[in-house]
């Protein structure tokens, strides 16, 4: 099975890289945008989308691709996994992109969520530029969206430190500052974080309620 | 150490790997093991393949292609267990069912003759299956097949994962589909479709999930790999009890595992009817290499292996029993006399040989009574 990179002479690989045309699967559209832009300066002519409701398999045929990247999330990705296999009348074997003298690069796009698969008969100069520009992006998102959830999931944690210390502090005839150094120390004690004794100092007065 | 990364789907068949998770099961054996829920086939085959994920509960077919290469970079895997018997089923929509279905549910021949009557009669039904390298696959086509019915010429047969088949069936997108429990019971539940034929009815108790682990951890990781044996092992064994059911499908309920209704997952668990999974039983664990020749023989079949492969050869590589009767004697269970046996043709209960005590066996009839010889 052909997989990876295949040269033609250089001056087909020249012609060749004016039509590298790329279908791109991603429901987050914002992301898509970024990969779209990212990949025309990689050299990817021609960027198209899938139309909305459209499975991968007509997408495939109906663009004619050279390579399609998707996202690994999208369920419907699997179709495109040896698609030859279901469409013997309509063969257009489509592979998985593989760079076989770069594992760590294939990990990291797997770990960045992103795929790409050749569409194989078209000869295919550098892609690899195009593929690494949708894994840069990809990864890019990930770790907004992972920095994203941490910054939501510390905000939400202070805001329950704060009911629980104002709660302690109520309940103890406390002030602040010991009401806080209550609940590290409680923490300390059992070995929680001072946020799962907040929350539990919470949990408590509701059933009292 | 770190967390041995196994992966799995959103499917009641996880469940050996789920209950040793939950119940302290892998703990015991001291092992810490990281369960990673994905949303489809390609993408667990592809995190195996990139050492993102150690092991995984695998279709079989998909664990002989990674190994031989056919999708992408060949990634060599070792199956050291199987996880389950039966357990799939082929659900369509109700214009196709209701016909088929009325007057109760026929035999897998009969149900497969009325839907190429059905089908003569109407524009292609499409159809899906959960991926191109799998049991579901491979069985509708034995069982269309076997029933007259051409899987290439008269239907169209997609891919879409297990959890978004009830979706593409209200969609209208698919005529019908054949993944595992409980998408089935799901459809069902949503008076979508109807279960008319399962896989069990094609091939009585014929192996479904396997454990497929990267040879190269297994390399370097072999005490970890015969901790993670034995703790499946203990796992596999209260699946197969019909009184744990109950607590096992609330365990895979969650919303981080199956994420459905936990009666959608008891039917399809020991006890929950004839054609429900096996876990432990029959020698349900152990890795058959006339499994894995079977698999292949049906890959050919279909056009799906290159020529000149040897079938046998790869079966005796990826498929390692060996790997399995060193757990199990340290575990004191009975280790099967040989890796091959007979598949299908067994019409009445039999006796497998096996140190210390045989191990009883059940029917293993194909549809169409066809039998292959080890």
């Amino acid at each position: 099975m052909a997989c990876g990179l295949q040269r033609g002479i250089a001056g087909q690989a020249a012609d060749r890289y004016d039509a590298v045309k790329v279908l791109l699967v991603d429901a987050n559209s914002e992301r898509a945008q970024s990969v779209e832009t990212d990949l025309a300066a990689a050299g990817a002519t021609l960027v198209i989308r899938p139309s909305p409701g459209e499975n991968l398999r007509d997408s495939v045929a109906r663009v004619g691709p050279d390579l399609v990247i998707v996202d690994m999330a999208r369920p419907d990705r699997d179709s495109l996994d040896d698609i030859r296999h279901l469409s013997r009348h309509d063969p257009r074997p489509v592979v998985m992109f593989v760079d076989r003298d770069d594992p760590a690069f294939m990990e990291a796009a797997i770990e960045a969520g992103v795929s790409s698969y050749n569409v194989v008969g078209a000869a295919l100069p550098a892609v690899k530029p195009i593929v690494q520009a949708a894994v840069a992006m990809f990864r890019r998102y990930r770790q907004i969206e992972a920095e994203l959830e941490k910054s939501q999931a510390s905000l939400k944690e202070r805001a329950i430190i704060i009911e629980a210390k104002s709660l302690v502090m109520r309940q103890r005839n406390m002030t602040e500052p010991e009401a806080y150094r209550w609940l590290r120390r409680t923490a300390m004690d059992r070995n929680r974080r001072i946020v799962d004794i907040a929350a539990s100092v919470l949990a408590r007065s509701r059933e009292e309620k | 150490m770190p967390p041995i990364r196994l992966g799995m789907l959103r499917l009641t068949d996880a469940a050996p790997v789920v209950l040793a998770r939950e119940s302290g099961l892998f703990a015991a054996e001291g092992l810490d093991v990281a369960l990673s829920v994905e949303p489809s086939w390609a993408n667990l085959a592809d995190k195996l393949c990139y050492g993102l994920l150690d092991a995984a509960v695998m279709l079989p077919p998909l664990a002989l292609a990674v190994a031989l290469g056919l999708r992408a970079a060949a990634t060599p895997l070792l199956v050291p267990m199987g996880l389950s018997l039966n357990g799939n089923a082929v659900t369509l929509a109700e214009d196709l069912a209701a016909p088929i279905l009325a007057d109760g549910r026929p035999e897998a021949l009969e149900a497969g003759r009325r839907l190429g009557r059905l089908l003569a009669a109407r524009p292609k039904a499409r159809l899906a299956v959960v991926h191109a390298r799998s049991t579901h696959h491979l069985l509708l086509r034995y069982w269309l097949a076997a029933s007259g019915i051409d899987p290439d010429l008269d239907v169209v047969i997609g891919v879409i994962p297990p959890a978004e088949m009830v979706a593409a069936l209200e969609s209208g997108r698919i005529d019908g589909f054949c993944a595992g429990a409980p998408w089935g019971q799901m459809a069902a539940r949503a008076g979508l479709g109807r279960e008319v034929v399962t896989s069990a009815g094609i091939w009585r108790n014929h192996p479904e999930k396997c454990l497929a682990v990267r040879a190269d951890w297994a390399g370097t990781e072999p005490a970890p790999l015969q901790s993670l044996l034995c703790a499946l092992l203990r796992a596999a064994q209260r699946c197969d009890d019909p009184a744990e059911a109950k607590e096992l499908a609330g365990l895979l309920a969650a919303d981080r595992y199956v994420g459905v209704p936990a009666e959608a997952v008891v039917a399809s668990l020991p006890g929950g009817g004839p054609d429900s999974s096996i876990f432990f039983a029959q020698a349900a664990t152990w890795p058959w290499r006339s499994h894995a020749d079977w698999f292949l023989g049906q890959m050919a079949r279909w056009g799906d292996l290159p020529a000149g492969l040897d079938r046998q050869a790869a079966a005796r590589e990826v498929y390692r029993p060996d790997l399995h009767a060193e757990a199990a004697r340290a575990l004191g269970l009975p280790v099967p006399d040989r890796d091959r046996k007979q598949e299908g043709g067994h019409d009445r209960p039999w006796q497998l040989g096996a140190a210390p005590g045989p191990i009883e066996m059940a029917p293993d009839p194909f549809c169409d009574g066809a039998h292959f010889p080890a």
